[in-house]
């Protein structure tokens, strides 16, 4: 094989596509799961700020996967960017205006100094998550079913789809809000991981029953869906343990990677050949910059480790 | 109109891209202002410069949170919306948007993550090396969008294989006229922009005769060096531009014949998109001249306020210290600042209207000679086009409002209420509920 046809090869497209949206769900899943929690693991105003403050500027850094996968569809495979507006349009357009109420939150809240003001951006920030995620597993639900209906199946995709964000929030949040002098939350958050896995394992079970019994999705294939699932649930059950708090890190990123997965793998996207030129341009251009994008994600992952004790720009 | 999709939706994408604009080209007139303030502070380890970088860096942070928030719903329209464009061009123009977002986006906005967590968290090299980083990836981005604008007004590099394009000639793409030219007119006019919203800021300050640690001094200092250079630079990549107007692009021909190409063109003859497109000419050419003067009148004032000591310094009863007058400045320096805080419209209307220009230009053609405006659409409900119009019309003003009132606020405040300004007083204290809520 010639280089050239190696970067045209529909596999490594795919791979790409699959890449950028696995990340988005797992780093991004983290920071919306833990907006939608913020009502439950806060109570002070201290406590918010800090909730805040875990979120951003991570943020900056996670969606930026998901502008990433929005580009490789456009540029890369536009045929199946076409099926999939075509069939979610409506969704979609759901899915923006979320994005963009929860990130004008995240941007204004600590630029006026009131409690009204705070607590507006606050609710844009919950209200933002929620829609988010709900919006990701309508999606989901549309994208495994073929077409966006209002079926008993698209319902208990949605509850599961959204309760592995919640999961993969509480997570993060367990890991993230250890402050210097309390950790309240991040209790909460913790002890939060098990009953959510519960949910979550309950929801996908659920949502595997539901299509079965229906028989809506003609289109997947079986082998490769029944073999993410087991590992989804796997990695639930194993968090509903006791030991569940301590290994939720990881499950949870597992858990929400294998919805991106299942599309990637057992939807039939049709991803065709790139024309030849198309894939030396953009591989050309994607590779030397691969090390300063892997250098900058780490980097930023490790530095917000630690909560900031001190307000910053965002919270 | 409003039961036309397609009117629409052309309508709402020409909102959202000059929103978008006015945002990101103060992004790119202010990085490198910063960017050189932060090397000046680092070199010389100066805490006052630093004072600058936070204060002007404050100002960056708030504008840029828009410029991403209209970034990405350019970014999800052009998808949802432009569907036709992406089925036929999807492999040539969208490539080097790809590109884009995978290489610029995505380092652009974790390195001022960086940037932002890092004040006291790196060294300050490694700091500075963050917004370098931002700097160069928010102009390669304009580079990489201006390669797929420009494709639309001159498509270069492509063959047509069943009705798609496919890339042929990536350098073609690359060096194309329209592109490159409009890379240098666009980036010399946001420069301007910076430089003279830079300008209305310090003016603000020096006519109550504030001068923190000379942040307004070395500032407008910077504005008036650039308002002489910059216009010049503006009206030759301007008048550049004219050099590919009515030549027709080299790939005419590979998807509809001569005839049929004049037979759209007549038929797609607007009233509307003509009344767009003269004024936004005419608006570009007669800010342009306005500004054109702005550098030397400014070069004229600056002396009297950079000189602190000497004669002339004595003359005009310059005071050390935060002040930087002995009182309030005497009223001839205020009446020649004052025309300074309204200078910034200029760029902007310039910007907009610059823009109209250009995109009426190819009307009716999305793809000039390939693909219709028509033949681009999604095809939507009018329904649903009026929901994704209104919707995102109404949030874009609320965000655009609460933007610019922001920015004015943080730019009259200075450089102690700024949003990056060191030793913030902790929030004051709010009453806390007595019981849990969980
Ligand atoms: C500070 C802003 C500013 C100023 C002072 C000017 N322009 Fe401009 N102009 C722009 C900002 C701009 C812009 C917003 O940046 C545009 C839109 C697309 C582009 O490439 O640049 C533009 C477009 C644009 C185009 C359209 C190109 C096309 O249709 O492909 C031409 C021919 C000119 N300009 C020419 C001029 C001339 C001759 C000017 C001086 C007399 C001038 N511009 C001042
Ligand atoms: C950021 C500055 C920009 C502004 C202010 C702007 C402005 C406009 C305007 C006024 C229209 C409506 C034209 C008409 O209906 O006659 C339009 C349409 C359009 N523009 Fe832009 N534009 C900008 C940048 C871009 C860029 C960078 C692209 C592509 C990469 C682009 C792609 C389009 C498309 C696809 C349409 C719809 C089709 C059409 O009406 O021609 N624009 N834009
Ligand atoms: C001449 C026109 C344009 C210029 C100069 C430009 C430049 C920029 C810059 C510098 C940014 C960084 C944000 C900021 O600094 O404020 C940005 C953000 C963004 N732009 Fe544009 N852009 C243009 C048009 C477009 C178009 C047509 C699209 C959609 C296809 C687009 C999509 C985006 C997206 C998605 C972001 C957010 C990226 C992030 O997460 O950081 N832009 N743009």
């Amino acid at each position: 094989m010639t280089l050239m046809e190696i970067f045209a090869s529909p596999l490594l497209t795919a791979s790409l596509l699959g890449l950028f949206v696995v990340g988005y769900l797992v780093l991004a899943g983290s920071d919306v799961g833990l907006g939608m929690l913020m009502p439950y693991v806060t109570r002070t105003p201290e406590q918010r700020r800090q909730v805040v403050a875990a979120i951003a500027p991570y943020f900056l850094a996670s969606e930026v996967w998901l502008v990433a996968a929005v580009g490789v569809m456009a540029g890369m495979v536009p045929d199946v960017e076409h099926v999939v507006i075509a069939t979610l349009w409506p969704v979609l357009v759901l899915l923006l205006a979320a994005w963009l109420l929860r990130d004008a939150g995240l941007w204004f809240r600590a630029r006026v100094d009131s409690s009204g003001w705070r607590s507006a951006c606050d609710t844009a920030i919950v209200a933002g998550s929620w829609l988010l995620a709900t919006s990701w597993g309508v999606a989901l639900a549309g994208l495994l079913a073929g077409e966006l209906t209002l079926s008993p199946f698209t319902v208990v995709c949605t509850a599961a789809v959204v309760s592995l964000f919640a999961l993969r929030g509480a997570a993060f949040g367990a890991e993230r809000l250890v402050g210097a002098t309390e950790a309240e939350s991040a209790d909460v958050a913790a002890r939060a991981t098990r009953a959510l896995a519960r949910v979550a394992l309950a929801t996908v079970l659920l949502t595997v029953a539901v299509a079965v019994g229906l028989g809506v999705l003609p289109a997947v294939r079986v082998e490769a869906a029944v073999l993410l699932t087991a590992v989804a649930v796997a990695a639930l059950a194993a968090t509903t343990g006791p030991t569940g708090p301590m290994l939720s890190r990881h499950t949870s990123a597992v858990a929400i990677a294998v919805p991106g997965l299942i599309v990637a793998l057992s939807v039939d996207l049709s991803v065709a050949q790139l024309p030849g030129m198309t894939g030396v341009f953009v591989w050309s251009m994607l590779l030397p910059t691969v090390p300063v994008m892997l250098l900058g994600q780490v980097w930023l992952y490790r530095m917000t480790r630690r909560p900031a004790a001190e307000p910053t720009f965002f919270a | 109109m409003f039961e036309d999709p397609l009117a629409l939706a052309r309508l709402q994408f020409a909102l959202t891209a000059a929103t978008h604009y006015m945002f990101v080209a103060l992004t790119l007139g202010l990085a490198p202002y910063v960017l050189f303030t932060q090397l000046s502070a680092t070199l010389r380890g100066d805490r006052s410069r630093m004072t600058a970088v936070r204060f002007w860096g404050g100002l960056y942070l708030v504008n840029y949170g828009m410029g991403v928030l209209s970034g990405l719903v350019m970014e999800l329209q052009l998808a949802l919306n432009w569907s036709g464009l992406q089925e036929a061009f999807g492999y040539s123009f969208a490539a080097p948007l790809a590109i884009e977002t995978m290489t610029a986006f995505f380092v652009e906005s974790t390195f001022l993550g960086l940037w932002i967590f890092g004040w006291d968290r790196m060294g300050r090299w490694a700091h500075l090396f963050c917004f370098l980083v931002v700097t160069a990836t928010a102009y390669s981005s304009a580079w990489w969008v201006l390669v797929s604008n420009g494709f639309l007004r001159h498509p270069v590099g492509f063959e047509m294989v069943d009705g798609i394009a496919h890339m042929n000639d990536p350098v073609a793409m690359l060096t194309n006229p329209a592109a490159l030219f409009a890379f240098g007119h666009v980036v010399t006019g946001a420069l301007a922009l910076g430089a003279l919203v830079v300008g209305a800021v310090c003016a603000y300050h020096l006519m109550r005769g504030w001068d923190h640690d000379g942040v307004f001094r070395r500032g407008i200092g910077y504005s008036a060096i650039m308002m002489c250079v910059m216009p010049f630079l503006v009206v030759t990549f301007g008048g550049m531009q004219f050099s590919y107007f009515d030549r027709d692009p080299p790939t005419t021909g590979l998807t509809r014949t001569a005839e049929e190409i004049e037979a759209i063109e007549a038929a797609g003859q607007s009233s509307f998109v003509s009344v767009a497109n003269t004024t936004g000419d005419v608006v570009m050419m007669t800010s342009w001249a306005l500004m054109f003067f702005l550098g030397p009148l400014m070069v004229l004032v600056f002396p009297l306020i950079a000189e602190r000591r000497g004669a002339m310094g004595r003359m005009l009863r310059l005071a050390p210290g935060p002040r930087l007058f002995g009182g309030r400045p005497p009223w001839w320096v205020r009446w020649s600042l004052a025309p300074l805080l309204f200078a910034p419209v200029l760029p902007y209307l310039a910007s907009v209207g610059g823009w109209v220009y250009r995109e009426t230009n190819r009307q009716p053609w999305v793809v000039v000679h390939h693909l219709t405006t028509a033949e681009a659409v999604t095809p939507l409900s009018p329904g649903a086009a009026v929901v994704s119009f209104t919707l995102f019309t109404v949030a874009f003003g609320v965000l655009a409002v609460v933007t610019y009132w922001l920015l004015i606020r943080y730019a009259r405040r200075g450089p102690e209420g700024g949003p990056l300004a060191e030793r913030r007083q902790v929030e004051p204290a709010e009453p806390v509920p007595p019981v849990h809520t969980f």
